[in-house]
């Protein structure tokens, strides 16, 4: 007998979940194994400070223990350091404690992941429905006794399909031959086939084929399902598997209708915050992509049971199925490696769309369900972009159509029906609230707009879930407290900063507005701006925006920029004719806090659209129009990719891109919207100089 | 022009404070009539460099350090030091100056952003280092011919994503290997890493940017070099 390890119990409010951990195990990793999931951005770095949690004191008799600071160890250098900078009062940060007896422990709402608002709704574009899998009614001959040799009930079905279909060469999955026989008998010789129609589209799909499917022509037609006499309905699921989102559309494939719209956390998420933390995972874990592949295909069987009981369906009714996702989603969900993904040269282990059965990945759909995924096009532009420009088809227009993705990593698309380019830029997790002193994701409590006013610098916001402006005397609920602010109120508030003239076109707070507000006030050498009182917040402390977040946001706006800028230059062009703001993030942004910010290029403000959840809406065209999987695939060797990192101008590009709204390029449609450039209020170099002019000594130039 | 950048009649410690309002302000026209001005007194050449520029070069990494400036500035800043190093470089190779030090930077493998690197290089140039930048994607193996063809006091490491930052242990052990790792100091910094880390791969010290760089580089040069 082994000594056992000693355990220490724990329980997690306001979820209720208790239970018993390995004495040494961290509160975050602790909290993971009970099925609690603690935001942490930073991956345990005691850096971002999004897992703060309370201990509570004393005996809990419910739970059956005695709950004591002292049972966590004490606090390190890198959490004092954290707290020297941030004051959490009593909190302590989850990943620096270890759970040395027992606990009970309080995850505040804003610590708390899987909170998140899902906003993706397919919108209504018009697609020609002509799907990959369809039903076709059949009259089957019955066996005579003087039957030729080699004719069984399936080729009596061929012969039916040829005859009055006029389809040949239609294989079946050998797994449903049980069912055959008796659907003819139950249907009297009549049948309804589900058949798929479509093209084996890799070399490789073979491999992943059902056992017994042999080798078969480039376009091939297979029999997915067997109804007895005529039967109606054949379904398909669309999913954009997004690092943080994953959302499945359930479409009748008849209709083309979409019946169920289902999203939900990427589980993945506990595993790596964003992509490279995920790849990180896959290289140091030895069972990593398995891992992560099981907790993917997991919860794509659990969208696909949501989806189809909404509408009284079960999975088994599902045929067919279109994937997207940038390429470590798309690796991680066909269990590859994306070890390569995570350094230059970022090769794909295949870019080719894949064909091949729902049941090899193990998704619990209907047996013999088909599974296409998309086409990559480079190491960080994945089939989720690809789905993007399916439905946004830049390259069927005349204008100059640039589309940007935004997200950890954002993807640029620029081009028209002549030629278009793509490329990837690494804006970095600031839009997500990450790297900001009070950001957060968007959820209720969030602030999604902000408003300064010019002359007395007095702020308004609105936070996810109430309509009405707040302001310092808005009396509220205790649930229109703020928590934090979420990327699209970063957005505007860094832009209202600079109207406001409280930081100028470089970024810098300025000191003179210090005269204007109490709000303006600087720490040390540098300002911070009080956006709201802690008398209106969920945590009664101020939430502030500082230098430092507007630092950040400075260089993540600066790469996105940067990125479309390039390819603008590689195009030879000076403006675009439509800028397409693309994700959830782009649905919530407003385009001329965007603009003013410079983090698209200068556009008139009506050409600026935000579509939403494009890569869902691309792959619904997929499964509902076989044709525009064939584009797609066309598209992924036509497009162009442009590495922005390792071009010279890049650099260039990126410093002009810091300033606000740029250092270099104009914003001709901005003209009136931005403040005057502030002449002779005293920078800090001619305050220098201005202070010798006093001593007075003569001043060249 | 000419008249405008005649600094003869400055005094030298009012010589001095301009030269560190122009390097601020990144004016290189002006710091290299600053320069010229501080030679054709008598000053050596590196009396300039360290007075003039190297003490400019400080106020804008504090203020770099401290979020009052920012990149766009810092490079100008970096900029105009260049057009004066330029004046002196040679003039310095002339006289037995003393050497600041010198240091090979580069991005690890598999890794292509640099210019969070190129800053650092920058900065370092402007403290009075002799920086050879390796550029991006570094093997083991560049950084080793480096190491022995430059003789670097320090060498520097850079990584923006945390797939890539593993890469910088394999470089260590290299050093080792070779036994290059007592030779130099090593520094590493970029976005994903953090003191910790830099702990554990046995590098001498994480820099969180820029600035820190700097002040990092010169202490360690000087315990090496105190213990010489």
């Amino acid at each position: 007998m082994s000594e056992p390890t000693p355990t220490c119990q724990i329980a997690l409010m306001p979820s209720g979940r208790r239970g018993s951990v390995p004495a040494g195990t961290t509160l975050l990793e602790a909290a993971r194994l009970l099925g609690v999931e603690i935001e942490s951005i930073c991956g345990g770095r005691q850096t971002c400070g999004k897992c703060q949690i309370l201990i509570e004191e004393g005996h809990f008799p419910k739970h059956n223990l005695t709950s004591a600071l002292a049972h966590l160890s004490p606090i390190d250098e890198r959490e004092a350091a954290y707290r020297q900078l941030h004051d959490i009062g009593a909190r302590r940060l989850a990943c620096a404690c270890e759970v040395l007896g027992d606990v009970l422990i309080t995850v505040p709402e804003e610590s708390q992941a899987r909170k998140q608002i899902i906003s993706k709704a397919a919108t209504d574009r018009v697609i020609d429905v002509q799907p990959a899998v369809r039903q076709v009614y059949v009259e089957v001959r019955a066996a005579e006794l003087d039957e030729v040799g080699g004719q069984g009930d399936w080729e009596r079905v061929q012969e039916a399909l040829a005859q009055q279909w006029h389809l040949n060469n239609v294989a079946i999955d050998p797994l449903l031959l049980p069912t055959l026989q008796p659907a003819l008998k139950q249907g009297k010789h009549t049948l309804t086939l589900t058949l798929w129609q479509g093209r084996d589209s890799t070399g490789g799909s073979q491999a992943a084929e059902g056992p017994g499917v042999g080798a078969r022509p480039a376009n091939s037609s297979e029999v997915l399902r067997i109804q007895p006499g005529y039967a109606e309905g054949v379904y398909g699921l669309a999913v954009d598997v997004g690092s943080t989102t994953v959302v499945a559309h359930l479409c009748d494939l008849r209709t083309g209708a979409v019946l169920a719209t289902e999203a939900t956390m990427n589980p993945q998420v506990r595993f790596g915050e964003d992509l490279m933390s995920r790849v990180s995972y896959a290289m140091l874990q030895p069972q990593g992509v398995a891992r992560m592949h099981r907790a993917i295909i997991g919860a794509l069987n659990d969208l696909a049971r949501k989806a189809t009981a909404d509408v009284g369906l079960t999975p088994e009714d599902v045929l067919d199925m279109v994937l997207v996702g940038n390429p470590v989603m798309h690796h991680l969900l066909l269990g590859i490696d994306p070890v390569e993904l995570g350094g230059a040269p970022f090769a794909l282990a295949i870019a080719a769309p894949i064909d091949m059965k729902a049941r090899d990945l193990g998704l619990k759909l209907n047996t013999a369900a088909r599974v296409h995924v998309l086409p990559n096009i480079a190491g960080h532009v994945g089939a989720d972009n690809l789905a993007v420009q399916l439905a946004e088809a830049p390259h069927q227009q005349d204008e100059m159509m640039l589309v940007i993705d935004v997200g950890t990593n954002a993807e640029i698309v620029l081009g028209n029906r002549e030629q278009v380019l793509c490329a990837s830029s690494p804006t970095g997790p600031a839009f997500e609230g990450a790297q900001i002193t009070h950001g957060q994701r968007a959820a209720p409590g969030a602030i999604e707009r902000v408003r300064i006013d010019p002359t007395t610098l007095e702020p308004r916001h609105k936070v996810i879930g109430h309509d009405e402006w707040i302001d310092s005397v808005t009396a509220i609920t205790a649930s229109a407290r703020a928590t934090g602010i979420c990327g699209s109120g970063i957005i505007e508030v860094v832009a209202e900063l600079f109207t406001a003239g409280i930081i100028g076109a470089d970024g810098r707070f300025s000191e003179a507005a210090t005269e204007r507000s109490p709000r303006v006030r600087f720490k040390g050498r540098t300002g911070e701006y009080v956006l709201v009182d802690s008398t209106h917040t969920a945590t009664s402390q101020e939430i502030v925006v500082t230098q430092n977040d507007v630092r950040n946001i400075q260089l993540a706006k600066a790469a996105l920029y940067a990125g479309a800028k390039l390819l603008m230059r590689h195009k030879g062009i000076e403006k675009v004719d439509r800028i397409v703001l693309a994700g959830a993030f782009g649905l919530h942004i407003d385009p001329h806090y965007a603009m003013i910010l410079g983090l698209i290029p200068d556009c008139e403000l009506s050409k600026v659209i935000a579509v939403g959840n494009a890569a869902g809406d691309g792959a619904r065209i997929a499964l509902l129009n076989r044709e525009q999987r064939q584009e797609a695939a066309r598209l992924a060797l036509w497009v162009e990719h442009i590495q922005t990192a390792v071009d010279p101008n890049f650099q260039t590009e990126f410093v002009a891109a810091l300033g606000l709204p740029n250092a270099v390029d104009a914003f001709p449609h901005l003209e009136g919207l931005l403040p005057a450039p502030v002449t002779g209020s005293p920078t800090r170099r001619s305050q220098r100089r201005h202070v010798r002019t006093q001593a007075e000594s003569p001043i060249p130039g | 022009m000419s008249d405008e950048l005649d600094f003869s009649d400055l005094p030298d410690d009012e010589l001095i404070q301009q030269t560190h309002d122009d390097l601020y302000d990144g004016l290189d026209v002006e710091v290299v009539a600053e320069v010229n001005e501080f030679l054709r007194r008598g000053w050596t050449p590196y009396e300039t460099l360290t007075k003039g520029l190297v003490g400019g070069m400080d106020i804008v990494g504090i203020d770099f350090r401290d979020g009052i400036l920012f990149v766009p500035e810092v490079l100008m800043a970096a900029k105009a030091m260049k057009a004066g190093m330029h004046i002196l470089r040679p003039l310095l190779a002339e006289t037995s100056a003393p050497q600041v030090g010198t240091m090979v930077i580069g991005t690890v493998k598999g890794d292509i952003h640099d210019i969070g690197k190129n800053l650092v290089a920058m900065m370092m140039e402007g403290a009075g280092f002799k920086v050879v930048n390796l550029g991006i994607n570094n093997d083991a193996e560049k950084f080793i011919n480096a190491i022995k063809e430059h003789q670097p006091d320090i060498i520097g490491m850079s990584a923006l994503l945390t797939t890539t930052m593993p890469y910088m242990q394999v470089v260590i052990k290299a050093l080792v290997e070779y036994s290059l790792r007592e030779k130099v100091i090593v520094l590493v910094g970029g976005a994903p890493l953090n003191a910790a880390f830099a702990e554990e791969i046995e590098a001498d010290a994480y820099c969180r940017d820029a600035a820190v760089a700097v002040d990092t580089a010169k202490k360690h040069v000087a315990i090496r070099r105190s213990k010489q």
